[in-house]
Order: C-alpha cells, then sequence, then structure tokens
C-alpha cells in the first residue's frame, strides 16, 4: 500500500469534515439573514429614495467650511488626547499585566481585570458615561478615548513586552545591575519601537471612533453631522463627509508613513 | 589562604523533581587560567555554570567568587557579589537596537546604580573605559553601528566586551561558540585565552567541541550525569576519558 493510501485511510473524517463544515457555515449563515430581516427587495425600492437624497446632497455646501475647521480639530485634538493619556496609562499596566516583568501575581490580576474591563466597554459607552458626568462636549469624548485606549493598547503592550527577547535581561542581570536598571537598558529599548508602532496605528483608530463620539454629544464633526442630519441639510451634511474622508485618508497615510520609519 | 577567584566546594543540586544534576562537584580557577568544562547534554555542565552565578540555589556546598561567598545571596547582597563576576552566552543578548558602545557600556551599570542609570541613562565617564573595552576584542570601529547589524560572532566578541567593561575578576562562558561557525568560533575561543592569559581574569568556559578545549584550555574538567569524572591539564587527558563522557547516552 502507498503511503498516500495508507494516510488517507488513517483519517476517517477526511472527506466529511469539510462537507459539514460548509453545511454548518450555511445553516448559521440563513438563520444570521431571517434575524436581520434582510429583503433585497428593499435595496430596489429604497433607490428613489437614496437618489433623492443625493440630489439633495449635491453640491455641498462649500461656504459652510470655514465655520466646520473648528469641529474637525476638535475631532482631531479628541483622538490625540485619547490617546496620549492612554497610552501613559496603558504602559504601566501593561508592564504589571505582562507575565516577565510583572513584580506579583496579585498585581498582574489586577491590571489585567482593568485593561480587560476598559477594552470590553465600548468607547460609545464610555462616551455616554462620560456626557453624563462631565457634561456636553469635547471632554467626554476624549476621556471615553482615553479609558477605552486603555483597554486596547494595555493588552497589546503586554503582548509585545512578553513576546520580547529575554537574552538582554538575563545578560544586565548578571552584571549585577539593578532592577530599576536592567527595565530601562533591557526592556524599554527593545520594546520601544514596537509600543510607538502600535501607539500610532491607536491614534489613527482613535481619530475615526473620534468622529462617531459626536453622535451621543462628545463634541467635533460627529456632532455636527448629527446635526446637519437632524435639520435635513445633506448639503452641509455632504461637506462633512468629504471632510470626514479627508482626515481619515490623512491620518491613516501619516500614521502608516511614521510606522514604516521605526525600525 | 588565598582563594582562587572561582571556588566551588562540593556543589550539589537537587531539583524539585527528585533528579541530581550536581553531585558534590568541586573546581577551582586561578586567576590567568582558562579551565573548559566538557560533558554531554544533561551532564550539569551549564547547571554548574548557573550554580556559580547564583542563578540557582546550591541544595549543599559553596561557591567563592572573588574570596566572597555567593551561594544563599539573594536581591542586592547578590547583585553586589556578580560584580566581580561577568558572564557570556550561547547569544550574544545584544540590544539589537542601541549602539555597539552603548552595549559595552551597560556592562559598567553595577557599578553606578544612580537614579540616572535608572532611568536609562548611561554610566558618565564610562564611554573611554567602553572604548577601551571594545578595542580590546578589535571591534572599535564598529562603535557606532547599531549592535543588530552585527555578525554573530562579532555580536559575540562585544558580549565579552560587554563583560569586560563589568571589570569582572572572574568570566563563565556558557556554550559561547554553539552557535557560531567554525571560523568565529576560533576568535572567540581566541578571546577567551587571551581575557585570561593577559588580563588575568579567571575563565570556566562550557564547551562541547572537545578539540577546540584541547588547544585553548589550560586545564579541562568532565562532567558527566552531575559527577566530575577528570579534572586535568588540557594536553595531558586522556581521549578515552574524553570520549567516556558521551558514551552510552543517546542523544
Amino acid at each position: 500500500m502507498t503511503t498516500y493510501a495508507r494516510v488517507a485511510q488513517a483519517a476517517p473524517y477526511g472527506r466529511a469534515l469539510p462537507f459539514f463544515g460548509v453545511l454548518v457555515f450555511a445553516i448559521l449563515f440563513i438563520q444570521a439573514c431571517i434575524v436581520v430581516q434582510a429583503r433585497p427587495q428593499d435595496l430596489v425600492t429604497g433607490v428613489h429614495g437614496m437618489i433623492d437624497i443625493l440630489s439633495r446632497a449635491w453640491p455641498p455646501k462649500v461656504s459652510k467650511l470655514p465655520d466646520m475647521l473648528w469641529p474637525a480639530l476638535e475631532t482631531i485634538d479628541i483622538a490625540v488626547f485619547g490617546t496620549v493619556v492612554g497610552v501613559v496609562l496603558a504602559v504601566p499596566l501593561a508592564v504589571l499585566s505582562a507575565r516577565n516583568t510583572t513584580p506579583a501575581r496579585p498585581l498582574y490580576v489586577l491590571a489585567r481585570a482593568a485593561v480587560a474591563f476598559a477594552r470590553a466597554v465600548p468607547d460609545l459607552v464610555w462616551a455616554l458615561i462620560f456626557v453624563t458626568a462631565v457634561g456636553l462636549g469635547p471632554f467626554p469624548g476624549g476621556l471615553a478615548i482615553s479609558i477605552h485606549s486603555v483597554g486596547m493598547l494595555g493588552r497589546l503592550f503586554a503582548e509585545v513586552i512578553e513576546d520580547m527577547d529575554m537574552g538582554p535581561v538575563e545578560a544586565l542581570t548578571m552584571t549585577g545591575a539593578s532592577r530599576a536598571a536592567v527595565f530601562s537598558h533591557a526592556v524599554v529599548p527593545t520594546v520601544l519601537p514596537n509600543l510607538l508602532g502600535i501607539a500610532l496605528y491607536r491614534l489613527d483608530e482613535n481619530i475615526r471612533s473620534s468622529l462617531v463620539l459626536g453622535f451621543v454629544g462628545a463634541g467635533g464633526i460627529g456632532f455636527e453631522l448629527l446635526s446637519a442630519m437632524n435639520l435635513f441639510d445633506y448639503r452641509t451634511v455632504s461637506l462633512l463627509l468629504i471632510l470626514v474622508f479627508a482626515i481619515v485618508m490623512l491620518a491613516e497615510r501619516l500614521s502608516a508613513a511614521l510606522r514604516s520609519r521605526i525600525g | 589562604m588565598t582563594s582562587n577567584p572561582i571556588q566551588a566546594t562540593n556543589v550539589s543540586l537537587r531539583y524539585p523533581t527528585g533528579r541530581l544534576a550536581l553531585d558534590r562537584a568541586s573546581l577551582s580557577v586561578a586567576a590567568g587560567e582558562l579551565v573548559v568544562i566538557l560533558g554531554a547534554n544533561g551532564s550539569g555542565k551549564s547547571t554548574m555554570l548557573r550554580c556559580i552565578a547564583g542563578i540557582l540555589p546550591l541544595t549543599s556546598g559553596q561557591v567563592h567568587v572573588a574570596g566572597q561567598e555567593i551561594s544563599g545571596l539573594t536581591g542586592r547582597g547578590l547583585a553586589d557579589a556578580r560584580l566581580a563576576l561577568g558572564m557570556v552566552f550561547q547569544h550574544a543578548y545584544l540590544v539589537r537596537r542601541r549602539s555597539v558602545l552603548a552595549n559595552v557600556q551597560t556592562g559598567t551599570l553595577g557599578r553606578h546604580r544612580t537614579i540616572a542609570t535608572s532611568l536609562g541613562f548611561l554610566p558618565a565617564g564610562e564611554r573611554d573605559h567602553a572604548i577601551g573595552c571594545l578595542d580590546a576584542v578589535g571591534l572599535s570601529e564598529f562603535a557606532h553601528q547599531r549592535a543588530g547589524t552585527l555578525s554573530g560572532g562579532q555580536a559575540q566578541r562585544v558580549s565579552i566586551a560587554r563583560a569586560l567593561a563589568q571589570r569582572p575578576r572572574a568570566l563563565l562562558a556558557d556554550e559561547p561558540v554553539a552557535s557560531l561557525d567554525p571560523e568565529a568560533a576560533e576568535d572567540v575561543m581566541r578571546l577567551l585565552r587571551r581575557v585570561s592569559h593577559e588580563d588575568g581574569l579567571a575563565v570556566l568556559c562550557v564547551l562541547h567541541q572537545p578539540d577546540l578545549a584541547r588547544r585553548y584550555a589550560d586545564r579541562i574538567v568532565g562532567l558527566r550525569q552531575g559527577r566530575m569524572t577528570f579534572d586535568e591539564t588540557a594536553n595531558k587527558v586522556p581521549s578515552r576519558s574524553v570520549a567516556a563522557l558521551y558514551e552510552g547516552l543517546a542523544a
């Protein structure tokens, strides 16, 4: 018997498994279509409405642009504020919640839990909470982004620290250097470029989140977008969407360019 | 009594699993002497080095480094005792993104436990010393290059320079040539011999290559299953003693 035949014989689920896999996913998708009440015909009947809105949104109301520059800056700055505060809080939490750098088991558990909680609650919900607590405006938006960033960054930073090469740590410990010196001379320079890259990627994500946060009253372009929608001012809406597109593209390009330079 | 820089007496180590990794092993290395430990995988060679370096706690026995007992020390006391003991590993363990010179300078951190060095600043005033150490391993022209750009052999020599920057009296080398090509391995062994003979350090080196051991060591120590089987001047070790280290052990 050839090796191939023996291997094929030894795998009793060989042919049945892919078939059942596809079947399971088909059933999953069908039930999803039923639950979301997917009706493709609505898309066809909705075309008129779409065309109507698009015609009323054209041309974009460029005269409003100067008024929108401040909200645009607000949106970007909410993301900048949230990312910086997020990084500052996430770094110590990551050090505590990485297995190879944590000083004590209880601190590890606490830090892990804090980071997981900050991540589990969506930034939109954090924004609703902070709007209620500190009132309308960009500040609650910044706070929401900060907390959510702590959750995302804390976990990614901890992963980077756990994956790092521990060789330099061992080597410097053997020279008789203090724990703090080993940390700042072996751990920090090894992980810093990775952390910086992750933080820049987070900034780019945060700019997108910050646009949406305005919908719940946390300032910036999102808030203007919501107001224009409520007033059926579609020409302002289209202007804002173009602005959003420009900001998002710019942030993405800038963050990618900076990240490619770290290395 | 003047004690040698490395002095291990009746060192035993039993792992929590019950396995006896070292069984009353004794050895001493004088200043200016290069001693090589030979043995098969699992014979306890690296364990012996780790016991001397105070990384593993001894079950019984004593280790003295530069006249100071190192066994039983922890924390600050252990860090102080390690100042006299440089260590070189199988891999260079350099911080790849820092310059070669900065890596060498970090070898002096133990002697400069200040707030500035804790915050990541290199010890001021050790630059010239570090350049000197780099010069001693023949790599001063690479001082400002990133450590990550070096070849394996060069990186290993820089790691020896870092150990020298520490101003140790003894040097431990744990399979320092295991991941190097033959030519780089000769360079590293030549350097270790020079460090012992010319700078007067006591060098204890674990190797897997009996021929390198014969050519470079002053003395060779054989370890088999945690026990020392011989301790002889390099050119007097009988071939069958070396062969016996590896016999009957399936790799």
